[in-house]
């Protein structure tokens, strides 16, 4: 009897709390999306969305900041994958110490990682500050380093969940050399982690202000800041516009990962 | 003919000595099982004739080739682990396939290949299925044939069975056999498991604390142990350390009791300590029929296990097992009854150490 009454009792508090999450989170959310409706006085319209979109400075900043997320994730993925597996490999007692150094850019903030990179590399012997080339060279460094806990991580637990160490010698006993241990056998098996942290890199490299406003490049953090300081209406607008990219890409992180359960399911019925 | 050699292989990690000067020569065709207990080094030497691992010294050649230092994706050496190590990623045929698409065989040569290889672990119907809908014995099976399709000249197997549940691991211990019998391929079995080496093998290296005690062929290992190890790890042998009376006669005591033991004592010296064995199964009782040596005794314990009795017994200070046949006329004597047992004097076994 007793535990019945509690049982209900803890169902109760799970759907309150549950609820009490929800609005908290999803509240502030609406209000910006209702705001963001409301740049035409009277009626809910997409005004403030079209502006954003009519703006040639919001593309430059869109495609400049998708190039750099995209080249950020394949150089910390080719940065990680191998570095990750080599750790498991041979110097599995290394993974507490990595796991420390990945952690810093949570710790040192970005500000400082940004004038570390500026006095470093604005002077001799290594001056990268001279060309748009060079300090978007120096951007990506620094967004690999901002994205490193969120890569290490997702590859990490990746590699945890295979016999890293067992499959790399049957790969090599059939004959296999490094490059191709790799290629067939494990980034196939952490392809779910690879993406999972790409996904992340990217919503991080998307929303990134400091890095690109200090190095003074077109990225799409800056506009969104300058944006509202002279504006009301699109600045929500875009904030919505970046809640959604988050959401697509959290979507597509779903869909592979169910897609890839499903194409398994499908394999046992037939 | 000498396919495999293995030569004064000496392997340390650190400090601590994992393999001690363990030679070994495997002929063409021949099944080889490494026995003996966890931690004895049966999984490192393996390894470094796999190429996992580099000897500290000492020479590994197949074929009359020194492999000691070529990296194990070029040796051409087949290797079976105990947690199977499929590719998840990859289907049944896919994972047989794999050594084959490596090595840059035709599409045409890897699918006959891979049917082929299927059909000889009997598992043609699971072709495009993935290695976590497979049983752990199908695992292990399509593991096998994976790494008998790149037609290896060697085949290495550590622990293949450990993981599975008793029935299965009979069925394919046999099934094992029949394969390396049917390609006659040259094969070595680690296990820790004496009825596996004891069924499987053509010859037993029983290795204890990084060092061989004994090679021999199941026959030999088993009735013929020749250090207390030996004895007591394969079978169940009862040892006693006696002391020598008469060499010239054979004879032996322990506890101030006699033995006369047939093969002799030859190069030992009165007062000179041995170590004797006796098999369980090779005493009787005396009212059934009369041996040479015959012991005064005390019964200790007597246990049933199915077709065989094992009665628990102290002669003079030592205990001993003796095993006899469980049938209906078999008169048993009373737990801590006094009884006359008797044993052939060539059941009587010298040991070297
Ligand atoms: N990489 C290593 N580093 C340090 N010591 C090791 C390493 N590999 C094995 N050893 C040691 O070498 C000895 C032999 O180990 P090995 O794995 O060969 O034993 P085994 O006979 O295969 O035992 P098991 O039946 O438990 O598998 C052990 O004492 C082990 O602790
Ligand atoms: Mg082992």
């Amino acid at each position: 009897m007793d535990e019945i009454m509690s049982r209900k009792r803890t169902s109760f508090f799970t759907i309150f709390w549950g609820i009490l999450a929800l609005l908290y989170f999803f509240l502030p959310i609406y209000g910006t999306l209702d705001f963001s409706l409301r740049m035409e006085r009277g009626i809910l319209g997409f005004k403030a969305y079209k502006i954003i979109f009519a703006d040639p400075r919001f593309w430059e900043g869109f495609r400049y900041s998708v190039t750099m997320a995209v080249i950020t994730i394949i150089v910390s993925a080719a940065i990680f994958v191998p570095t990750i597996y080599w750790m498991y490999l041979k110097v599995p007692q290394a993974r507490p110490i990595m796991e420390i150094i990945t952690i810093l850019p949570f710790v040192i903030p970005g500000i400082i990682l940004v004038f570390g990179l500026i006095r470093t590399f604005s002077r001799p012997p290594l001056q990268l500050t001279t060309s748009t080339f060079k300090t978007d060279i120096l951007m990506i460094a620094g967004y690999v380093i901002i994205s490193m806990p969120y890569m290490f991580r997702a590859v990490d637990v990746g590699m945890r969940s295979i016999d890293v160490r067992t499959l790399t010698e049957a790969a090599q006993s059939l004959g296999s050399n490094w490059f191709h241990v790799l290629a067939d056998v494990i980034i196939p098996n952490l392809r779910l982690a690879i993406l999972g942290g790409s996904l992340i890199c990217f919503a991080t490299v998307m929303g990134e202000l400091i890095l690109a406003d200090f190095l003074v490049r077109p990225a799409l953090g800056p506009y969104m800041v300058r944006l509202g300081l002279t504006k009301a209406y699109e600045p929500a607008a875009l904030a919505i516009i970046s809640y959604s990219l988050t959401w697509f890409s959290l979507g597509l992180l779903q869909f592979f990962s169910s897609r890839s359960e499903r194409q398994k399911q499908q394999v046992i019925t037939t | 003919m000498t396919h495999l050699e293995l030569t004064h292989i000496h392997k340390s990690f650190g400090a601590s000595v994992a393999v001690e000067d363990f030679n070994l020569t495997v002929k063409q065709g021949e099944f080889v099982s490494f026995l003996g207990p966890s931690g004895c080094g049966k999984t490192t030497t393996l390894r470094m004739v796999a190429g996992f691992e580099l000897p500290t010294s000492g020479n590994v050649t197949l074929n009359g080739k020194d492999l000691t230092y070529v990296p194990p994706n070029k040796r051409n050496v087949g290797m079976v682990f105990q947690s199977y190590a499929l590719f998840p990623n990859m289907t049944v045929a896919q994972n047989v396939g794999y050594g084959l698409k490596i090595a840059g065989k035709s599409k045409n040569e890897i699918e006959e290949r891979v049917r082929e290889m299927l059909s000889l672990i009997q598992m043609d119907k699971f072709y495009s299925r993935y290695p976590y809908q497979l049983s752990g014995g199908q695992q292990q099976r399509v593991a096998l044939a994976r790494a008998l399709a790149i037609q290896p000249e060697l085949l290495l197997l550590d622990e293949p069975l450990s993981a599975l549940d008793a029935k299965i691991r009979f069925e394919l211990r046999q099934e094992i056999r029949r394969i390396q019998q049917k390609l006659g391929i040259t094969t070595i079995y680690v296990t820790h498991d004496q009825e596996e080496a004891l069924s499987l093998s053509d010859r037993i290296v029983v290795m204890s604390q990084g060092k061989i005690e004994q090679v021999g062929n199941p026959f030999e290992i088993y009735n013929f142990p020749q250090t207390r190890f030996v004895a007591k790890f394969v079978g169940s042998l009862n040892t006693v350390t006696a002391t020598v009376v008469d060499p010239a006669k054979g004879i032996a005591s322990f506890d101030g009791i006699n033995l006369e033991i047939a093969q002799g004592l030859n190069g030992k010296n009165k007062g000179e300590e041995v170590t004797i064995a006796i098999r369980p199964e090779r005493f009787n009782f005396l009212a059934e029929q009369r041996k040479e040596n015959v012991f005064d005794c005390t019964i200790e314990n007597i246990t049933f296990l199915g077709s065989v009795v094992r009665v628990q017994m102290k002669i003079g200070n030592s205990i001993f097992n003796m095993d006899t046949f469980n049938r209906p006329s078999l008169k048993l004597p009373n737990i801590g009854g006094k009884e006359q047992v008797t044993c052939s004097n060539k059941a009587v076994l010298v040991l070297a150490g």
